[in-house]
């Protein structure tokens, strides 16, 4: 019921067209995907606006078979990438997903698409859809 | 002001002027900002891998040209584009210089397994035509990162998947082949261009 709530507000507010959205994602950049396996990673902010703590455990996009939340570290001299089960935004809070840090890593892209789409999860609760062009290599 | 302290301040002045000037042109071109450069450069070991066309790729391929080499592999998103991507920039910015002699981009898989002559060339050609993509067995590319004092290491995920953790160093070969210089952590592409510039004894 709390979620279902918490739902219907973050979609209340979303509509509203009000500049103080319950959660935004902005800055959204999402890479061309590589050629050889097409793979694109997808950087961005996530701003939650609310009292309580906002939590992502899934993301998923229809120009690609699989979206995951990744963290790429370099400790020691050796890089790495982990995946993390969800993104925890703090009330009033903003976290980045940038590059050689979180991230995240949308694989198996259907085709070569111009724009992407991102839906945002908390379990089955959808928190936010957004559309964001795709990046092309400066040349 | 006295003409007796004028001329101190005049002299003061002078020596500042002429100490700025000696600092910028003895050290300050030749400062590299994060490269390290080895004692003496060490000539690479054998080692057969293939280049993205498969032919052969071997320590005669690095010679003839500067070279930089980054060990990656084609399911990583995020640390191997962007690193390619710095590199590539800071070939232009070299470019733009005026620097006629452009080190060339080297990857060099860690997923050989996976990473085929064609997967790894499609990969590395994106960032430019002129880039070579190596791959191979395992035992020589292993032989290759070894003499470049790179560690890399396949990692099985909980979910069924892998990952491959290794170093993020670039290192650079001389036009000789040998091991020269390097990069230990990923740098801005600036910072890239500008060191080249100095290692490549172009500057």
């Amino acid at each position: 019921m709390r979620a279902a709530m918490a739902a219907i507000a973050l979609l209340v507010a979303a509509c509203s067209g009000e500049s103080a959205a319950p959660f935004v994602v902005a800055n959204i950049e999402v890479t061309e995907p590589m050629p050889g396996r097409g793979m694109s990673a997808g950087y961005m902010t996530l701003t939650n606006n609310t009292g309580s703590q906002i939590t992502v455990t899934d993301v998923r996009s229809a120009e690609y078979n699989n979206v995951e939340i990744h963290r790429s570290t370099v400790e020691d001299g050796v890089a790495r990438m982990r995946r993390v089960d969800k993104l925890e935004i703090p009330a009033g809070s903003t976290i980045t997903l940038e590059r050689g840090g979180l991230h995240l890593m949308l694989m198996q892209a259907e085709g070569n698409p111009d724009a992407v789409s991102l839906s945002f999860y908390d379990g089955e609760m959808l928190l936010m859809n957004v559309v964001a062009n795709i990046v092309r290599r400066a040349d | 002001m006295g003409p007796r302290n004028f001329v101190i301040a005049f002299a003061a002045g002078i020596a500042l002027a002429a100490g700025i000037f000696l600092a910028l042109k003895q050290s300050a071109p030749q400062q590299l900002r994060s490269a390290f450069v080895l004692p003496a450069p060490e000539v690479l070991p054998d080692f057969a891998l293939l280049d993205q066309a498969g032919e052969a790729f071997t320590p005669d391929s690095l010679s003839g040209q500067w070279d930089v080499v980054f060990f990656g592999f084609t399911s990583c998103p995020d640390i191997c584009p962007v690193t390619l991507q710095k590199l590539t920039l800071a070939r232009r910015q070299m470019q733009e210089a005026g620097i006629g002699e452009l080190p060339r981009i080297v990857l060099v898989s860690v997923d050989p397994e996976h990473d085929t002559p064609d997967i790894i060339g499609k990969y590395v050609n994106y960032f430019g035509d002129g880039n070579v993509g190596v791959t191979g067995t395992l035992e020589e590319t292993r032989k290759l990162a070894k003499s470049l004092y790179v560690y890399f290491e396949k990692v099985a995920l909980e979910d069924g998947g892998y990952t491959v953790d290794h170093s993020p160093a670039v290192l650079v070969i001389d036009p000789d082949g040998r091991y020269h210089s390097g990069f230990g952590s990923s740098m801005t592409a600036e910072d890239y261009a500008y060191d080249l510039s100095i290692l490549m004894g172009v500057y």
